[in-house]
């Protein structure tokens, strides 16, 4: 983006404000280079605090079946926009993006879910024509 | 003096008086940009505010549906630029305006939450804008005093000072910083403030003529209690994560004094910053005021001579929520994060 008028103020001090998050930093857990896409089904569902999650199955390209582990906001913060617990159900075939967690488990932040007739799903809330609910 | 000499003077101060203020404005400087975020995509509805570090006098803005933002009539000085917003993370200091000055400073935000389903950017903006709430008078106990009963927001923070850290506190934030906050106490579903209100959920407050309960949904232990009988505080308190609370009514204001912290829990009601230290000298002084029906005002003291150079204070403002309660919040049902939360 290009500069309007004047010019760039030299910084003199950036001051490393800490992260501000409803229950832990994303940052500390998940890689924020490391933006991914996985397709997969849907094994598990939990609404549970202080994290929603659901767990689907990816196939590799040699056939290899690995579940992975999809950290969503709160069951509370989810409700509140209109999702439910069955918003995504076991069987469901989804495209999730993601950011994959530091430590190299088969764990991941979730920032889009897709269903496989294109509807999104946590996304927003539940009446902005999203049908599932 | 004739009528022609009296048209001629006013015409003169007039002039003088429109010279002058020209003069002033064009002494002023501005801070213009675009706030984008990591991705480079333009953010709009951002806040932004420039803190005079001399007088510490805020200016604010918001950035535009383009997300462009302009910052004027600065005085001539020495400003921190920051953006008070939850899930978000920006703050330059030093930034030096000179008068009639225009700066170009481009705002990329860190975006905290990874835009996580369910917290993302529209959850965290929420907590900063103001909930409609009904037009009425401040209602009144049996008592007389006003009635801080009800169910409220996640306090919004205004104008907030900034904080003058000793030595080993600032370096306790920017290690914090560094580490992303990954042994906040929240994070392992310990509390997470020293304040009456949580500052990342609703809020119900329940008042009598002798106690007073704030149910604190997302935090813990979940509540926080205040004895409004007289008593003091006990001379043998064991320092506890949220202290032991008295008050007292000055008026239409209700003043609660805490004391007996431990040095655990943080102070979260800081904007940018995310979380503070303190110690056990912290003694907390929280004013509450109910100027209407939809709102309820806080003014908060924190004076802890052992972290502060001086005791901070801090106004915030929760809306009256009308469709909600407080819920169930069981935060080690599925704490899976623990054993993840790497830092850098």
């Amino acid at each position: 983006m290009k500069a309007k008028m004047g010019f760039l103020v030299p910084v003199l001090g950036l001051f490393l404000s800490a992260p501000v998050f409803a229950h832990h930093s994303f940052r500390a857990e998940f890689d924020s280079t490391k933006p991914t896409e996985f397709v997969g089904t849907v094994t598990k569902v939990e609404w549970f605090n202080p994290h929603a999650r659901f767990y689907i199955d990816v196939k590799d390209e040699t056939g290899r079946v690995t579940n992975w582990n999809f950290e969503l906001g709160s069951p509370l913060a989810l409700r509140r926009q209109g999702w439910r617990q069955d918003s995504l159900k076991v069987g469901d075939q989804i495209t999730v993006e993601c950011y994959l967690a530091k430590d190299g488990s088969k764990m991941a932040s979730a920032t889009k879910v897709t269903l496989a007739d294109g509807r999104k799903v946590f996304s927003g809330s539940s009446t902005d024509g999203s049908p599932t609910q | 003096m004739g009528r022609g000499a009296m048209c001629a003077l006013s015409v003169a101060v007039c002039l003088f008086v429109c010279a002058f203020a020209a003069f002033a404005q064009g002494e002023r400087g501005a801070i213009t940009g675009a706030v984008t975020d990591q991705d480079g995509a333009v953010v709009s509805g951002v806040q932004i505010q420039a803190v005079d570090v001399k007088t510490g006098t805020i200016y604010k803005t918001a950035s535009s549906a383009t997300g462009d933002y302009t910052l004027g009539g600065l005085p001539a000085g020495t400003y921190e630029l920051s953006t008070p917003v939850l899930g978000f993370r920006y703050r330059q200091q030093n930034v030096v305006v000179q008068a009639a000055q225009t700066l170009r400073i481009d705002i990329q935000l860190v975006d905290t939450s990874l835009n996580t389903l369910g917290e993302d950017r529209a959850f965290f903006a929420a907590y900063e804008s103001p909930r409609a709430t009904p037009n009425a008078a401040t209602p009144r106990a049996p008592d007389g005093k006003p009635d801080l009963s009800g169910v409220w927001s996640a306090p919004r923070i205004v104008d907030p000072e900034r904080p003058n850290m000793l030595p080993w506190a600032a370096a306790v934030i920017k290690e914090e910083a560094e580490n992303y906050g990954k042994d906040f106490p929240r994070a392992h579903c310990l509390p997470d403030s020293v304040t009456m209100l949580g500052r990342f959920s609703v809020n119900r407050v329940v008042q009598t003529p002798t106690f007073m309960l704030f149910l604190n949904e997302q935090d813990v232990p979940g509540y926080r209690q205040v004895f409004l009988d007289g008593r003091g505080h006990p001379k043998d308190l064991d320092p506890t994560w949220t202290g032991h609370s008295i008050g007292k009514w000055e008026g239409d204001t209700l003043v609660v004094d805490t004391v007996g912290f431990n040095n655990k829990a943080p102070i979260n009601w800081l904007t940018v910053g995310g979380s503070t230290p303190h110690t056990e000298k912290l003694h907390l002084i929280t004013r509450f005021r109910r100027p209407d029906l939809g709102h309820l005002e806080m003014e908060v003291t924190f004076n802890d001579p052992g972290t502060f150079t001086k005791p901070l204070k801090m106004k915030a403002i929760s809306d009256l929520v009308e469709n909600d309660e407080v819920q169930e919040w069981i935060c080690n049902e599925n704490n899976q994060d623990l054993e993840h939360l790497v830092g850098k």
